[in-house]
């Protein structure tokens, strides 16, 4: 009897500690093996660009994927002197920013240009909900070349480029507004989808919907643009916006607003044809689906639209030929958006269950019981997701990004506010698997992908010499007005040409300058104390700059670009002469000043004073 | 036409058109440039390449390209010549005459080349010791690059060799070689 129980509790034992260490080993090694997936050798590159919006930051990162290294900071919305972007008053990007509503803003949906449904690595437009704003990004170069405001609108939250060839960027208005324009009028109020020229930035027209305009997506042959919508009921405060049962997927059929507009059957305002839709039938179409949803994701084969339903634990699948609901397939808690891999699957995010559910489109739609196929825990919260290629025709199917809102515990505690967590998930098998977390600066929404392949060899990194360019040996510096002074300058390891330039105090004095480089990365910064001068110029780049010398003094500009072993000598001499003082007014190089400019009671010219 | 007088018109042709293309090839390469050399070649028409940003970099130690080569406004004439013996060499005949022609040419050669050689290596010594001393930085000391192969110089590797008019140059006087020593077939 003692040798049985013996033998039994022995024989327990022995089970337990056999799985305890197969269960240790096999997280070790699957974590091993995660690591190996996501690791980047120094030296080599990642497979993937990811661009996620910023948030609040107003700004685009740009992570290397696998790896979740951080690799660039696009600055959009706000100035960021590490960059040279927007830093001066009279930057024109600066004045962009000012003109269209200050600087700042909130980012929060990358949608990159698309030829033949997937992405050509052309451009990247962004939006500021927060000013109402959409931005694009050159892509050959990694910066913001224009932003406008939208007008007619107020909250610019989901956009898409209508596929599948980037015909338009579609703007949701999330904040509704009084809908004859005046606010004097409190009721009804209305909210519009704007349809921007990827090339002129124009808003075309504009169709007006009513309701809270929230995440937008194109069909993949572009007949129709989809925009989830909430509070149909139109109430002013939270608890009046979910009185409802159902809200709206709404259908914009975007050759019905064309021909609407060349009719002449849309209202004018601010320079934007605005169609309502009650006066023309067969522009906008409402789908019911249940109350306040999210996200909307066409398939990649064009066949459905799915909304997610955020407060509802379904997500409904819409047959984009008929415009009718084929399923509603229970998903999980908080279902906010849905992604896609190359295997007819579907990836949605749980916010409330802090998971991502992979499930079969086809088999949800036949009603077949076993849709779902595998969850995977997320840490926490999550908001978008998104695959690689998940919103193109042609997913990559290989990696899934989860971004998530709240994320407890993951990072070293810095005070407060937690880092934000992305959560790399490979989705390459039939079960989900869990490879890395990064955090970036606060705080992205959503992300793309874009195959390093696609995008690698359209990066410009030198510039070529053009008809603007101050050539080596040109430079100049050229008394223009009274009170106006022009620097020709050139820059080139480690000097400024000209070293050093004299002027009066009150002058206006225009920087024109060529960084003359020609091999790549070798970019110099020219900053000037006390004038809020910073900019970058990379290397064959010529740049332009205005600025005002209030204050007599002697001012040191200098490189700001680590460039050279005499990175710290590269510097020179702005001297702002006093108006009263022993003035001297030089011109380099310029030989004598242009004819009718000679300022009354200062010598007019002395020669080149050295190189 | 006899074996020999082919190698010798082969060795003129080769002469003439080496006389036009980069005689001498540099190719400089360094950690802060990891997939991508600086690259200089030596024609009749000078220095050429990456000319600015190797002279950009040049300041730095105090060094700086000849501004003279007047051995590159003799050199094509030069060869041109010496192409025009090797030609009249695989004309002449078997006699004496041809033989001592052939073998004129092939010493007229062999001492051009030595000449180059020598002036090429002169030049590549003036470059690494004839330096500006109130240059920036203080590190690097005198240099002579190698004619063939590499040369260390500060964070660079500097690679010497012969370019395609080099190479043509070798090539031709292996010919001329093979066939002043070639018997005369009868």
């Amino acid at each position: 009897m003692t040798r049985i129980v013996t033998l039994i509790v022995l024989s327990i034992l022995a089970t337990a500690a056999l799985m305890q260490t197969m269960g240790c080993g096999e997280t070790g090694s699957a974590q091993a093996r995660a690591a190996q997936e996501v690791y980047v050798p120094p030296g080599e590159h990642d497979r993937y660009y990811a661009f996620l919006s910023g948030g609040q930051s107003g700004s685009v990162f740009v992570v290397g994927i696998p790896s979740g290294r951080l690799i660039r900071e696009i600055p959009v919305f706000e100035p960021r002197a590490a960059y040279g972007y927007a830093v001066h008053p009279n930057d024109p990007r600066r004045r962009e920013l000012e003109s269209t509503g200050g600087a700042w803003g909130d980012t929060h949906h990358p949608a990159p240009s698309e030829t033949n449904g997937v992405y050509d690595g052309r451009y990247l437009w962004i939006n500021d909900l927060a000013n109402g704003r959409l931005a694009r990004v050159r892509l050959d170069v990694f910066e913001t070349d224009r932003i406008v405001k939208i007008p007619n609108l107020q909250g610019a939250h989901g956009i898409a480029v209508v596929s599948p060839n980037t015909k338009y960027i579609g703007v949701n208005g999330e904040f509704e507004q009084p809908t004859d324009g005046l606010a004097t009028n409190p009721a009804p109020y209305t909210s519009v989808v704007a349809f921007v020229d990827p090339e002129s930035m124009q808003v075309k027209f504009e169709v007006r919907v009513n309701g809270n305009i929230d995440i937008a997506d194109s069909s993949k042959d572009g007949r129709y643009f989809f925009s989830t919508v909430y509070n149909l009921e139109q109430g002013k405060d939270m608890g009046g916006m979910i009185q409802f049962d159902r809200d709206a997927l709404a259908a914009i059929d975007i050759a019905a607003a064309e021909k609407a507009v060349a009719e002449g059957k849309a209202e004018v305002r601010n320079g934007v044809p605005i169609i309502d839709p009650a006066n023309v039938p067969g522009v906008l179409t409402l789908i019911p689906v249940p109350k306040n949803p999210h996200g909307v994701n066409v398939t990649p084969d064009g066949r459905y639209a799915i909304a997610s339903g955020k407060l509802s634990p379904t997500v409904t699948i819409v047959d984009i030929k008929t415009l009718k609901i084929v399923a509603e397939p229970e998903v999980g808690l908080g279902p906010l958006h849905t992604t896609f891999d190359d295997r007819g699957n579907a990836f949605t995010s749980l916010f409330l269950d802090s998971q991502v559910v992979k499930w079969n489109i086809d088999k949800a739609v036949e009603g077949a019981s076993d849709y779902i196929v595998d969850r995977i825990n997320v840490h926490y919260n999550i908001g978008h997701l998104q695959a690689a290629g998940g919103e193109t025709m042609k997913p990559h199917g290989d990696f899934l990004l989860a971004l998530n809102k709240l994320s407890k515990d993951q990072y070293l505690p810095v005070g407060p506010d937690m880092p934000e967590a992305q959560e790399l998930i490979d989705i390459s098998g039939e079960k989900m698997r869990m490879l890395a977390a990064f955090p970036t600066p606060p705080e992205p929404h959503d992300a793309v992908f874009m195959a390093a392949s696609v995008l690698k060899s359209k990066v410009k990194q030198v510039f070529d010499v053009g008809a603007d360019s101050i050539k080596e040996g040109a430079e100049s510096v050229v008394r223009t007005g009274p009170n106006a002074v022009t620097v020709n300058m050139t820059m080139i390891r480690s000097a400024y040409t000209p070293e050093t330039i004299e002027v009066r105090e009150g002058d206006r004095v225009t920087f024109r300058m060529t960084n003359v480089e020609t091999i790549r990365d070798m970019t110099h910064g020219f900053a000037l104390p006390d004038h809020g001068l910073n900019v970058s110029l990379p290397p064959g780049a010529t740049k332009e700059i205005t600025i005002d010398t209030p204050k007599p003094g002697v001012y040191w500009f200098y490189c700001t670009n680590f460039c050279s072993a005499l990175h710290l000598e590269m510097r020179g001499r702005l001297i702002v002469q006093p108006k009263d003082g022993p003035v001297k007014i030089t011109d380099w190089r310029a030989g004598q000043n242009v004819a009718g400019m000679q300022v009354p009671g200062v010598p007019s010219t002395e020669k080149p004073n050295g190189r | 036409m006899a074996a020999k007088r082919r190698l010798f018109l082969a060795a003129s042709v080769l002469v003439a058109a080496a006389a036009w293309l980069p005689y001498w090839g540099f190719l400089m390469s360094a950690p802060q440039y990891p997939d991508e050399s600086l690259t200089l070649q030596v024609s009749h028409r000078g220095i050429e390449g990456d000319v600015q940003e190797v002279e950009t970099l040049q300041q730095y130690i105090g060094v700086k390209f000849p501004e003279q080569l007047p051995e590159l406004e003799w050199l094509p004439p030069a060869l041109m010549a010496l192409a025009a013996i090797l030609l009249l060499g695989s004309l002449a005949g078997a006699g004496l005459g041809g033989r001592l022609l052939r073998w004129t040419g092939v010493v007229l050669f062999v001492a051009l080349l030595a000449t180059s050689a020598a002036t090429v290596q002169r030049r590549l010594y003036d470059v690494g010791h004839d330096r500006d001393r109130s240059a920036p930085i203080t590190a690097v000391r005198d240099f002579t690059p190698r004619l063939f192969g590499p040369t260390k110089v500060g964070n660079f590797t500097v690679w010497s060799f012969p370019h395609v008019g080099g190479l043509a140059l070798v090539a031709a006087m292996t010919l001329a070689l093979a066939g002043a020593g070639r018997k005369v077939r009868t």
